[in-house]
């Protein structure tokens, strides 16, 4: 004890790694408190400056734990390393463009009444996105998931006068309850044949587990968990919330869900299965040959939900007259194309999935803004709100047009790496079936994403009046086009910096203690 | 390794058995045992001596409810606080640092629900 400072043993971390949660954290008290005590009628948009703020901020610290040594907290309970870092990054990002898109939103429809609470609670489901990617113990990581999801189920239902709205919210946290639920039973398998929670203690216990006759119980914990987590990043079998829940959420908050929270999901994703099942071997009675089991056994699994996600996704968005439910079918597939390089486990696994995050960020961050840009303008989300956008706003018709076939992954678009690297990677893994139905379903995609671009281009709208872009849409949309086109033409410099920056083997690193 | 585990469900089966046996078990023991004697009184919901009126499907005021959230929202703060007060000494600072802010974001909450109007009964 005499060693220890007055300070107590706790005090002896460095808490200072956590700075980008704690300024997040504080940022949401902040505004909690100032929208209490502000007039009812005050114009809420200083809030959603203050926490755009908080998150440039809070940005800052996250690069400046970037390139660093592992730093593990409470028993790896919280963990800065490179793969915490760059999701961080993405989540901050994302959010950032989010309330950019929201400014222009809540400005002038007051469909939604309580924007302060608007804006906080898109900074609490921040955090706990955060948590997500930061933490290498189970309940941590569920506490993060539960405080993103709850979040999420209430900006959901944010426009309280909207029948859809409500009807979506309420979807949403009947089935994320249930996937909660599923992905909780997994867990208690878990800790019930390992006793612990913590994921390397896990590691290391769960091959005796599974030697000693509990392989089913192993299986279906992964399972259970997979299943679980497969509602966060929206794939089959847990996809189709998202249709409803994008149409009736407000349209920022579709743009968050689709990118933020599905981030999230995976980084919980590959987190908890890579460090937990990564190092678990199995032998071949016949042959004697030892093989890992995610490798061997589960890949198959994740690459058939992978494999159904694209062929489901891509082919009811081709049925879908309304353009938010067809962005959420767009994000079942490419959820699809996201899973393919953890069912083939390359070498640059990480890398291939961080770098199709990104170009997914940009463009849909960008296709949402120009979205609710057109639908507010318009009065309806329909497809045809979009016909004759070249003749009233061309610029914006050009960038949604680059959005557009990054999602689809054509060239000169940073879509077209990200699905290039993952579609190598399945034929690196020589799962050529797997990259066949990626090629396939990818060309299925152009029918419904060149379906907006016809509307944009060919065909007349109601109105030829030019359309007002407001400042921070046109902020966003920049942003988004010039990432989505510099990392279509320079994809190599960005894979480089993910794989010198945000490395990937930190993961595997146990804090001390 | 592997019959330990399963040792560990059958107690819980067992207990599962008993718990369903004993309540069974015991009723109809005393189905035998007592007389019957039926009368309009007895089949009477009981409520404290007063004449039951209405049914029983009524609707509660939902304040009730938020009432409930924040008597949670205090209750755990005791939880919290005790295993904090008891462990004071070998904690430190620190600790004492981070319950304040614990309490603080309890005080928030309350801030928020006294600004909501939750606090009023009308």
């Amino acid at each position: 004890m005499s060693s220890v400072s007055k300070w107590g043993n706790l005090a002896q971390y460095d808490w200072s790694v956590m700075s980008p949660e704690f300024i997040i954290l504080g940022v949401a008290t902040l505004l909690s408190l100032l929208d209490l005590f502000m007039n009812k009628k005050a114009d809420r948009r200083i809030l959603a400056w203050i926490g755009f703020l908080g998150i440039i901020v809070a940005g800052y610290f996250v690069v400046r734990n970037t390139g660093q040594n592992v730093v593990s907290i409470l028993n790896d309970m919280y963990r800065v390393d490179g793969f915490a870092n760059a999701f961080k990054l993405l989540f901050l990002s994302g959010v950032a463009f989010v309330f950019l898109i929201s400014l222009t939103y809540i400005d002038e429809s007051k469909n939604i009444r309580y924007s302060g609470e608007y804006y906080y609670l898109i900074l609490t489901a921040l955090l706990g996105a955060m948590l997500m990617a930061s933490s290498s113990d189970l309940i941590t990581l569920f506490v993060g998931l539960e405080l993103l999801s709850i979040s999420s189920y209430i900006l959901v239902g944010t426009r309280k006068q909207h029948i859809h709205s409500n009807e979506s919210a309420f979807k949403y946290v009947i089935s994320g309850g249930i996937a909660s639920a599923i992905t909780l039973y997994g867990m208690s398998f878990i800790y019930g044949l390992t006793g612990s929670t913590n994921l390397y203690v896990i590691a290391e216990r769960l091959s005796s587990v599974f030697y000693d006759g509990f392989d089913f119980l192993v299986y279906f914990s992964f399972f259970l968990m997979f299943v679980g987590f497969a509602f966060k990043i929206s794939v089959v079998p847990y996809h189709m919330w998202a249709p409803d829940v994008y149409q009736g959420a407000p349209t920022p908050i579709a743009a968050f869900l689709s990118v933020v929270s599905k981030a999230a999901g995976f980084a919980i994703v590959l987190r908890v299965f890579l460090i937990s099942f990564g190092s678990l071997v199995s032998f071949d009675m016949e042959t004697g040959q030892q093989g890992s089991v995610l490798v061997n056994t589960l890949s198959v699994y994740i690459a058939i939900v992978a494999a159904a996600s694209m062929i489901i996704g891509n082919t009811l968005a081709m049925r879908q007259v309304n353009i938010k439910r067809m962005m959420a079918y767009s994000g079942i597939a490419q959820a699809g194309y996201l899973l393919v390089p953890f069912a083939t486990l390359t070498v640059l696994m990480f890398e291939q999935t961080m770098f199709y995050l990104v170009a997914y960020l940009f463009a849909n961050m960008g296709a949402f803004a120009i979205i609710m840009l057109v639908n507010r303008d318009q009065k309806t989300e329909d497809l045809k709100s979009f016909a004759g956008l070249y003749h009233r706003a061309p610029w914006m018709a050009i960038a949604m047009t680059f959005f557009l076939l990054s999602l689809a992954g054509l060239p000169i678009t940073a879509g077209f790496f990200g699905k290039f690297y993952i579609f190598m990677s399945a034929i690196v893994h020589s799962s050529y079936w797997l990259a066949g139905i990626m090629l396939a379903t990818s060309v299925v995609s152009y029918y419904y994403y060149f379906g907006v671009i016809r509307q944009m281009y060919m065909r007349p709208g109601k109105t030829e009046a030019p359309l007002k872009v407001p400042a921070s849409i046109g902020l966003v949309v920049l942003i988004a086009l010039v990432g989505t086109v510099a990392a279509g033409i320079m994809p190599d410099p960005v894979m480089q910096y993910i794989h010198h920056k945000f490395p990937l083997q930190q993961m595997f690193q146990p804090g001390g203690q | 390794m592997a019959t330990v585990y399963m040792n560990n469900y059958l107690i819980v089966a067992i207990f599962l058995f008993l718990g369903i046996l004993l309540p069974v078990g015991a009723l109809t023991l005393a189905r035998f045992l007592r007389p019957s004697n039926p009368t309009e009184e007895k089949r009477k919901t009981y409520e404290s001596g007063v004449e039951p009126v209405g049914s029983s499907w009524v609707q509660f005021n939902v304040k009730y409810y938020i009432f409930a959230l924040l008597f949670v929202v205090f209750d755990v703060e005791t939880v919290f606080l005790y295993p904090w007060a008891v462990a004071y000494d070998s904690l430190g600072l620190f600790a004492l640092v981070e319950m304040v802010i614990f309490i603080v974001l309890l005080v928030i909450g309350l801030i928020y629900a006294w600004k909501k109007k939750v606090l009023e009964w009308n």
